[in-house]
């Protein structure tokens, strides 16, 4: 199952460096929002491998808070941008 | 030790996306990067078996602090610029903003245009401190014409930082710089910034 976690750590390079490189906010955000899932999929992976389920409900609530956080970010960038 | 193969290279995350964020200079840019970082630091976390700690990293740490941030930056990094409302329309002004707005960006400001309905009116509200700087058309007797003709604006400012930004790049056919310090009164409005530090330093 480690190479499953492997795999992930690679692909979570690729917004890494968008997020570094982007000029625009929202590239940024996009490879928030990435960075974001990918690292709570990696809990829930974890507290599978781990049969721990604290750790297993912890990584539900980031994954489902994130997004509510990228939405509030998102609105407050977006009327900084109208102003 | 197999749980070390993948515990390394998650744990290496976390400075590389920290020195990120340390080299990020504008700052909407780095509050989504501490997002970013936010978000790898939980993960660190529950790998070392603090789940409460990755809870709180997550919904405090990377919420509702990037949240506050953005909103404090947001109404902080603002540049209050006051007009005449009958001025605002005219293709000049428009000319004018677009330039001023383009020079600022550079530093990350945002301009926030506040009309006013006469000049007295503007003026007391740059003395009161209401707004860091004020536009009007230039009079035909004021302020020395252009060279080329056309309409020419007089910007006055009280920050001598924004004064300095704005003879850097606001070109001097557009409009006429002046440097009001009201800490010291007799030495504003004709008095340009140059002359006055020269005198200071």
């Amino acid at each position: 199952m480690n190479w499953i976690l492997l795999a992930t750590i690679a692909a979570l390079l690729i917004p890494i460096y968008e997020a570094w490189q982007d000029e625009n906010i929202w590239q940024t955000m996009l490879a928030f929002s990435s960075i974001a899932s990918k690292t709570s999929i990696m809990i829930l992976i974890v507290s599978v491998l781990r049969d721990d389920w604290t750790l297993g409900v912890v990584g539900v609530i980031i994954l489902s808070v994130g997004n509510a956080a990228l939405m509030l970010l998102a609105h407050i960038i977006r009327r900084t941008n109208e102003l | 030790m197999s749980e070390q193969l993948y515990i390394i290279p998650i744990v290496l995350l976390l400075p590389l996306t920290g020195c990120m964020l340390v080299l990020q200079v504008n700052p909407y840019h780095a509050l989504v990067i501490r997002g970013i970082f936010g978000a790898i630091a939980a993960l660190v976390y529950v790998l070392f078996g603090a789940a409460d700690v990755a809870l709180t990293e997550a919904l405090v740490g990377t919420m509702l602090s990037i949240t506050l941030y953005a909103v404090a930056v947001r109404s902080s990094l603002s540049l209050r610029v006051g007009a005449i409302e009958d001025q605002l329309k005219a293709h000049t002004a428009r000319e004018l903003l677009s330039v001023l707005r383009a020079t600022f960006s550079k530093h990350h400001l945002r301009l926030e245009i506040v009309p006013y309905t006469n000049l007295l009116a503007m003026q007391a509200a740059l003395r009161a401190k209401e707004i860091h700087c004020s536009y009007v058309l230039s009079e035909p007797g004021g302020s020395p014409s252009p060279p080329g003709g056309g309409s020419r604006y007089d910007i006055q400012t009280r920050v001598s930082r924004l004064y300095e930004i704005m003879q850097a790049e606001v070109p001097p056919t557009k409009a006429y710089l002046r440097y009001i310090d009201l800490a010291n009164p007799d030495k504003s409005t004709e008095v340009p910034i140059p002359e006055a530090m020269e005198g200071k330093s």
